[in-house]
């Protein structure tokens, strides 16, 4: 093993630290030739930024390999390894040890980023050549930044002499679920992603202008961060009902709610972005949305790394939570100065007032704009309410925590109304539309609204909000299902295809376009899901002595007795129950309770049975190791596989709006070949 | 905005919403979020009538007019061991103190073992389904709580003990 004689020679801690200095070098010089690009309107220091951009992306991400590779082979001379390695944690656990703990998460970070850099710099096209050298400084700075606290505050590759033979391992939170390898890469390709559009952002500001075909691309840089927030969100509710053991997928904890701040106003900047794109409106809107968004992210990855909140993601406290802090202030403060004294360059038109004086009441962009309005509402009562504990802490001292029912009251109107936005958007036109046949494109929606949440009350689903929320739902799904047919209509009536080949051509030629219908889809099906599954829960408590039968909802669930599974690492407690409906056997379930040497109370693993229609989540309260009883929290809910039953169709869209397009020859690439 | 200069209301709108936001987190910086304030602190300790590892009854009236330390631990527990030493020493230094170990969410006969092999200086109860660590609210392990000579929970200290918490909690020796 080559990795294995690089951690005898202890080479990979210097090595690391040597591509760190250079990424920082790199970021550095391409900063400062991005900036001269800019103002000497220069496409050589421009150039120069381009080929700086590459070679820290290269660099950085050449780092995130070799400490890779020391914790892989357990090369306890590096600081990042002796903190988190351990001889004992399997391979699998390994790799994601890299975003286990605080400085290893940044060189991750600063990795990602480097991704980012890449793609744009290889992407941007010489016909943005004002914005392109400002926005490639704005991308390189926020590089010198990440960088600077990898190569000082938060250094993973400090020697550590003299070398440990082992290390205490990762954090068992880690530890203890496959998903913990997909969901924060996830959440990071979101977080850091949002660095490019606001990138864009800045750099059409620093140079004055919106350029023509801008507004297209930045699209694309915003949905890519947007549908890998989606889903690392969703994954980590996923993952918070199979570990965390209490029944649910998302607390409203402050952490989280920081990963959904920028998923609210980066999807108002999606929609707000077509109207601009269309009637040239809400140009400022847009740039304020997009410069939020990232914004938020700092903020949620200030909240993580500096031990503010108290949540499960939280870090220690350290030193790099006063440099994040000045970072923050600079750049927030920072882009509104630059906002306000650029954003008449941009030729944005009459005032925002105006602008939205001049839409007709019946067209799509006023149905974006009050779905703007409502997003900017959720946003800012969802981040009251997580910044209210700091507020009554500094005001008075009071320490308080604002819970689930506060969120959860803003969420379900905000929420319902966001939905049946979705069905009504969609059927609108741009520009105006008379009522008449705006009401005639409403009446297949209030149908299929009406039939969801007739089936929803045949199927025993009968509060008011539920079958509100089915009604919203339904009539969302008929309305996109529209977005779809409308244009395969058009073709088989206007070029008089098959049904078949418009199908295809439609798909084909809007293939990004159906890749953003297809994100609504999943929306409406997590809405779907999160409704039923909240309102018709049940719990029972039940302590249950050996052989015991229980009835829970029409399960049988009997305790069959416990085992104790030692490993190397962690000791696992698991009871064991049998499991049966109406006569069927459903085989047996184990919740475990694993204990971890560094962690002060042992760590739930439920035991879930999930099906389309219920799922029966069993987790471990207390457990005597003779197996003489057990404490079981039984939870039993419907539709909570639906929700991650949206994550492919995520990935679907992902994949359908990033895929490459077939490159068009350009004409003189066509004149060249047929000379 | 047609007007072809700066746009102060967004200036002043803008930096209206975003200095106090800074503000704000630079003065949360530095709490500890995870300070909860002890409701327990003050009140009559919970009594209780336990069997200790050798089969007697230990309960704590028995121990009135006696300041007592109760340490909550595990064999799973890793901070629990590194302060197993100083709870080894500290009878020896505090002999008008009572010292007691509650085996939380833990086999008696591992918990056995343990301290045959590491060594005990106290009385070290059962704590069967946990019921005392739920009356005394303990968050996790290693948690001591200090019992004044009138029966009040003095102080909760959350993690592994040092000799100055010690020190702090039971005066100079």
């Amino acid at each position: 093993m080559i990795s294995t004689i690089f951690a005898d020679l202890h080479i990979l801690g210097p090595m690391g630290r040597g591509l760190v200095l250079l990424a920082l070098l790199f970021s550095s010089v391409g900063f400062g030739a991005g900036l001269a690009g800019g103002f000497l309107k220069s496409a050589e220091a421009t150039r120069i930024a381009r080929w700086c951009a590459l070679a820290f992306a290269a660099t950085a991400i050449w780092a995130n390999f070799v400490m890779i590779g020391a914790l892989v082979s357990d090369d306890f001379s590096v600081g990042y390894v002796a903190e988190v390695g351990s001889i004992a944690t399997p391979l699998y656990f390994k790799i994601p040890s890299l975003w286990a703990s605080l400085s290893g998460s940044i060189l991750f970070w600063a990795g990602v980023l480097g991704v980012y850099v890449a793609l744009y710099a290889r992407k941007a096209r010489p016909k943005h050549a004002e914005t392109q050298p400002w926005t490639l400084a704005a991308l390189l700075a926020t590089s010198v930044f990440f960088t600077a606290l990898v190569a000082s505050v938060a250094d993973p590759f400090h020697a550590v002499f003299p070398v440990p033979l082992d290390g205490p391992g990762p954090n068992p939170l880690l530890q203890n679920h496959w998903l913990m390898a997909i969901h924060p890469p996830m959440l990071y390709l979101g977080y850091v992603g949002m660095s490019v559009p606001f990138s864009m952002a800045i750099g059409s500001l620093c140079a004055g202008r919106l350029e023509a075909g801008w507004l297209a691309p930045l699209r694309r840089w915003l949905i890519v961060p947007w549908l890998f927030l989606t889903i690392g969100i969703m994954l980590g509710g996923w993952w918070s009902y199979g570990v965390l053991g209490w029944g649910g997928y998302w607390a409203w904890d402050p952490v989280e709610n920081a990963s959904f701040h920028p998923w609210l106003t980066a999807t108002a900047a999606l929609h707000s972005a077509m109207v601009t794109e269309r009637k040239g409106l809400l140009k400022t809107w847009t740039l304020v949305l997009i410069i939020t968004s990232f914004l938020l992210t700092l903020f949620g990855t200030f909240l993580t790394r500096s031990g503010v909140f108290n949540s499960v993601h939280s870090f220690t406290q350290s030193d790099i939570g006063p440099v994040f802090l000045l970072a923050i202030a600079v750049i927030f403060v920072g882009t509104v100065v630059l906002l306000a004294l650029r954003d008449h360059k941009l030729k944005t038109g009459r005032g925002f007032a105006k602008q939205v004086g001049g839409m007709k009441l019946l067209s799509r962009e006023t149905s974006i704009l009050a779905q703007n309005l409502l997003f900017t509402v959720f946003t800012a009562t969802v981040l009251l309410g997580t910044v209210f504990p700091l507020l009554a802490e500094a005001v008075n001292g009071d320490k308080l925590s604002v819970g689930a029912p506060y969120f959860d009251r803003i969420a379900l109107p905000i929420g319902v109304m966001l939905v049946a936005l979705m069905g009504v958007g969609p059927a609108l036109p741009w520009g105006e539309m008379n009522p008449q046949r705006a009401l005639r494109r409403f009446v297949g929606p209030v149908v299929g609204g009406a039939v969801l949440t007739l089936a929803a009350a045949i199927g025993g689903f009968t509060g008011p909000v539920s079958l509100l929320a089915m009604f919203v739902c339904g009539f969302a799904l008929v309305s996109n299902l529209g977005e779809y047919a409308t244009p395969v209509m058009a073709r088989m009536r206007v070029k008089k295809e098959r049904l078949d080949v418009a199908a295809r051509r439609a798909f084909i030629r809007g293939r990004r376009r159906y890749g953003g219908h297809i994100a609504h889809l999943g929306i409406v099906i997590a809405v779907m899901a999160i409704a039923l599954s909240k309102g018709y829960r049940t719990t029972a408590d039940l302590t249950l002595r050996e052989g015991q039968t229980a009835q829970v909802e029409g399960y049988d669930i009997t305790f069959t007795g416990a085992d104790l599974i030692e490993l190397e690492y962690m000791e696992s407690l698991t009871a064991n129950f049998a499991v049966t409906r109406n006569g069927q056997d459903y085989g047996t379930y184990s919740p475990a309770m694993n204990f971890y040497p560094r962690q002060r109370e042992p760590i739930g693993s439920p035991a879930v049975r999930s099906t389309p229609a219920e799922d029966l989540y069993l987790s471990l309260v207390q457990v005597q190791p003779d197996g003489e009883w057990a404490a079981v929290r039984v939870l039993v809910m419907p539709a909570v596989w639906w929700l991650w039953a949206t994550l492919p169709i995520f990935a679907l869209s992902a994949l359908l709006i990033l895929w490459p397009a077939k490159k068009r020859k350009t004409a003189a690439e066509l004149m060249a070949e047929a000379a | 905005m047609a007007t072809g200069r700066p746009n102060y209301k967004l200036l002043v709108g803008g930096l209206l919403l975003v200095v106090p936001f800074v503000i704000l987190l630079a003065v949360s910086f530095g709490r500890d979020p995870r300070a909860t304030p002890d409701a327990l602190n003050g009140q009559p300790a919970p009594a209780f009538d336990l069997i200790d590892m050798d089969g007697n009854p230990v309960s704590l009236a028995d121990f009135q007019g006696k300041p007592v330390v109760m340490n909550f631990w595990s064999t799973w527990c890793g901070p629990c061991k590194i302060e197993h030493p100083l709870l080894l020493e500290a009878p020896s230094h505090f002999p008008n103190v009572v010292f007691l170990g509650v085996v939380y969410q833990d086999d008696a006969a591992k918990a056995r073992v343990y301290l045959d092999r590491a060594g005990s200086a106290y009385p070290h109860l059962v704590d069967p389904a946990g019921r005392l660590a739920v009356d005394y609210g303990v968050t996790g392990v290693p948690e001591t709580y200090f019992i004044d000579a009138e029966g009040n929970i003095a102080y909760k200290h959350k993690g592994a003990l040092s000799p100055g918490v010690l020190y702090e909690h039971l005066g100079q020796p």
